[in-house]
């Protein structure tokens, strides 16, 4: 496939030696080899390089994850990244997507929309069975959406992604019908991600601590143990017939096991690889990689997380920033390239949209977010934060120009705590008052949850730009019964909202990437969001491991297709 | 070093044996109900929602139906002081409740996780007092220039912080020399980085207060008439010194004991060993109260029997503490 430069891609690159220590010396290095590097891997299906001679079967991959620990290995309970990262090893979807974004078989062969939109019907591959020797059918597809919208399940990412569905029929053995409250053009990307995999209807019956030690499904790997803190422990499924689509021809799986081991500390993870301890890596710090550019016997494997870009979000529901003036002089005054350039390395390349840059219908708009300080003084001094305090931030009517800024140190690492410290340090310049809140997960959501905030950083990684809809439509104000709600910038349109309930309900593409383009326009334009990059996601490995890549879907690595050559 | 002087009154004080412990098991109670409480109250204080921990973490957007069924299961729709009674009669009959995160007993994270734990810290405790032992002697032994430099070496070791020290050690015996594997694990020779770690800042600790007593020892007239009895250099420290030094050390063993367990929290999650410390870490930031109650106990409960077992070496090194309270 051919890759314009202009065109987004799904395909995760695999970064020639060179290239990161190039892009630090030169900048307008970057792109050519980028470049390159896209084409590279556009032409290989598997991440590697070639060069290396037919897939041998055998031996043990040791992966070690930097992602918290699961506290349930069956993803429809919660619903998390480190429950996607490992799941994608055991359980598969009804449908996946192919590296230019396009929706593409897996365990459903063929699907088809009913004319008003309010029911989907599925067909089924035929003759899959569940590691438990369960088949695949109907029923089983059923069992699963009753288990996710089940409450006594305690689904959350999966429970919103069927949102719309109210009800799930067996046609025939093989074809299984969705009926929806609303047409849903996001259903398909909602049912590639692997909090919504299918399951041995079986299993599912099972005790839920007991499901969630050992859930079953039809991957290419099964569940056998699971060492708690210490590593989970998957064999190979001979019995493996259902790749997705985009895989690559072969007889895989070819690891005889994985041993998934959870190393927290970045500079551990590292010295693992580099001594040979652990082949694959996930989770790669900024200085991790750079140091892997030097070291021949590593790889990187890049691939940003869809969804939502990572970005600030400026919270126009309370004052200063709901005045567009004072958002636009925050976003004018805060030198993000500078930050980026000096703390990621070059590791990490500037975003100027609201989605992911794998995300085919993303916006981006750098003239918004040119840093301008004169200009935001200018704002400023318009807006009415004409004087300044003995400390030299603004003042207006008595009260100072302060910006609360909740970080969580559990989602925001090292080097992005830094970047947000050195835009503490610039916005002061304009007189901005900035305070960081560092936090652990559950007081920043509480901080969030009572509306303490003015900024703050919250990834969010879902399938597809439904996205804008749950971070920018006004419903996303109102909290979820736990305090949660997503729209963090209190984007509160009738405008937006009618744009994102129409994306999300039309059937034509050209029509929905309209809207979804208008949306990204107005989001952008109000000064609501500071994107920064895309959600980093960056993977290291031993050059013995070949046919490693990340599914198209949620970035996570499958192991499908790897093999050792050593 | 007060604290050493106080527990080691009240036995003579309390008069028996007996006695002496029956007032050693009543201050156990009070320091396991105080614990637990402390820990109760302050997690309910701090922000976030323990229901969450029950519905896949933080930030969960559950429905109101998995949150109000959550909540009910678990009784945290009850009053806040109705589910601190609950608990604490649940302690009373032994039943240290349901980890919200791990859907597991409580009690048996903590049978799995605490022996891993034990020995790290029983380890570390045992090379601390080895590097303590060999850097007193061999100072004051050898001379005014020998002090200064074993005094200089545990003053740097005192103040290396765990987080800095594991990473430096992986660095050199992982990295640099290939040695020793960077992830520790449950292998035997994962044990040796974790337990250097915690063994170094600790037995620059217990050096310091070694060597001083030590030296005080030596200048003593016990010392001076031992050797006037001809009594070598060598036999004055060993058998005479040695048991003077011990004895602030031995007392100060059980609160080395408590910094080691908040020491591992740091070294198992370098090291990415399973272990209390990296138990106690997820639990409390995931709110899950039973699990991190359960662990404050476990430890308060070893903490103790610590002391209680350095207060009893205290007696036996220390002969005026034996007869006199066996009198």
């Amino acid at each position: 496939m051919a890759i314009r430069p202009s065109s987004p891609s799904r395909t995760a690159t695999s970064r020639t030696k060179t290239s990161r220590t190039a892009a630090t010396r030169a900048g307008l290095a970057i792109s050519g080899l980028t470049l390159t590097a896209l084409i590279l891997s556009g032409c290989a299906p598997a991440a590697d390089n070639g060069g290396s001679s037919d897939p041998v079967a055998g031996g043990t991959l040791t992966y070690a994850t930097g992602d918290a620990e699961p506290t349930c290995l069956d993803p429809h309970v919660g619903g998390n990244y480190p429950q996607a990262l490992v799941a994608t090893q055991y359980l598969e979807s009804l449908v996946s997507l192919d590296a230019s974004g396009a929706v593409i078989p897996w365990l459903a062969t063929e699907w088809s929309e009913a004319e008003d939109g309010l029911s989907w019907d599925f067909t089924l591959r035929d003759n899959v069975t569940f590691t438990d020797g369960e088949p695949l059918n109907a029923a089983a597809v059923q069992a699963n959406v009753a288990h996710v919208q089940d409450p006594a399940t305690g689904s959350s990412t999966g429970y919103l992604a069927l949102g719309k569905v109210t009800g799930v029929e067996a046609v025939s053995d093989t074809v299984v019908r969705f009926t929806l409250s609303a047409p849903d053009s996001a259903l398909l990307e909602s049912l590639s991600q692997p909090w919504v995999a299918m399951q041995s209807p079986a299993a599912l019956e099972r005790a839920k601590e007991v499901n969630c030690e050992s859930p079953v499904g039809t991957g290419p790997f099964v569940v056998t143990e699971w060492d708690r803190q210490n590593s989970i422990t998957l064999e190979r499924n001979d019995d493996y017939t259902s790749p997705p689509a985009d895989a690559a021809d072969g007889d895989g799986p070819y690891l005889d096991s994985i041993v998934w081991r959870f190393v927290p500390d970045s500079a551990t993870r590292y010295a693992a690889l580099a001594s040979g301890e652990v082949d694959v890596i996930d989770n790669a710090q900024p200085d991790a990689l750079v140091a892997a550019d030097d070291d021949d016997s590593l790889e990187e494997l890049d691939a940003p997380r869809p969804g939502a870009s990572n970005r600030l979000e400026l919270n126009s529901g309370i004052a200063p920033f709901n005045d567009v003036a004072v958002r636009e002089a925050f976003i004018r005054a805060a030198n993000v390239n500078d930050g980026i350039t000096s703390l990621f390395f070059g590791t990490a390349e500037r975003s100027y949209s609201a989605l992911s840059s794998v995300e085919p219908l993303g916006v981006s708009d750098p003239d918004l977010f040119d840093f301008d300080l004169e200009k935001s003084n200018e704002l400023l001094d318009a807006a009415g934060w004409t004087e300044r305090d003995a400390d030299g931030y603004r003042v207006k009517d008595g009260e100072r120009l302060t910006v609360t800024f909740p970080v969580s140190t559990n989602q925001s690492i090292p080097a992005e705590q830094s970047l947000f410290e050195q835009i503490q340090a610039t916005t002061k310049e304009a007189g901005f008052d900035v305070v960081l809140e560092p936090g652990d997960l559950s007081t920043w959501y509480a901080t969030l949850a009572a509306n303490e905030y003015n900024v703050v950083s919250a990834p969010y990684t879902k399938v597809g730009p439904d996205v804008l809809r749950i971070l920018y439509h006004s419903d996303g104000i109102t909290p979820a019964p736990s305090g949660y709600f997503a729209n963090l910038a209190q984007v509160n349109l009738p405008e937006l909202d009618t744009l994102l309930t129409e994306a999300s309900e039309v059937s034509d593409a050209e029509q929905r990437s309209q809207l979804y383009a208008d949306a990204q326009q107005i989001v952008l334009d109000g000064f609501y969001i500071l994107p920064l990059y895309d959600q980093q996601n960056h993977y290291l490995y031993n050059t013995a491991v070949e046919g490693l890549r990340a599914m198209p879907t949620v970035s996570t690595p499958t192991l499908a297709e790897a093999w050792l050559d050593r | 070093m007060t604290i050493v002087a106080a527990s080691r009154v009240s036995p003579r004080r309390g008069g028996t044996g007996v006695r002496w412990l029956i007032g050693r098991l009543g201050g156990l109670l009070f320091v396991l109900w105080a614990a637990a409480t402390l820990t109760f109250f302050a997690l309910r204080l701090i922000p976030g929602d323990p229901a969450e921990a029950l519905l896949g973490g933080p930030g969960s957007q559950a429905s109101d139906e998995a949150l109000a069924a959550a909540r009910e299961e678990y009784g945290l729709n009850q009053p806040l002081w109705m589910q601190y009674l609950a608990q604490m009669g649940r302690y009373l009959l032994l039943d240290f409740g349901t980890s919200y995160s791990l859907r597991e007993p409580v009690s048996s994270v903590i049978a799995e996780q605490f022996p891993g734990t034990l020995l790290l810290a029983s380890l570390a405790l045992a090379l601390a007092w080895v590097l303590a032992i060999t850097v007193a002697v061999w100072s004051a032994r050898s001379g005014r220039i020998a002090g200064a430099l074993g005094s200089a070496l545990e003053v740097v070791a005192v103040a290396l912080p765990h987080f800095w020290l594991a990473t430096s050690l992986v660095l050199l015996f992982s990295t640099t020399l290939g040695w020793l594997p960077p992830i520790s694990g449950r292998s035997p020779s994962g044990l040796v980085l974790p337990v250097i770690t915690l063994a170094i800042p600790l037995a620059g600790f217990l050096g310091q207060v070694m060597r001083e007593s030590l030296l005080n020892a030596l200048s003593s007239p016990f010392a001076q008439s031992a050797r006037t009895r001809g009594e070598t250099a060598t036999g004055v420290i060993w058998r005479h010194g040695l048991r003077h030094a011990a004895l602030p050390a031995i007392g100060l063993s059980g609160w080395a004991f408590g910094t080691l367990v908040s020491g591992a929290v740091v070294v198992e999650t370098v090291f990415a060993r399973p272990g209390l410390g990296r138990t106690l870490l997820s639990a409390v930031q995931a709110r899950d109260i039973p699990l991190v109650t359960g662990t404050v106990l476990v430890v308060a409960l070893a903490y103790s029997l610590v002391t209680t077992l350095t207060d009893v070496l205290d007696r036996i090194a220390d002969p005026r503490l034996r007869t006199e309270a066996n009198a």
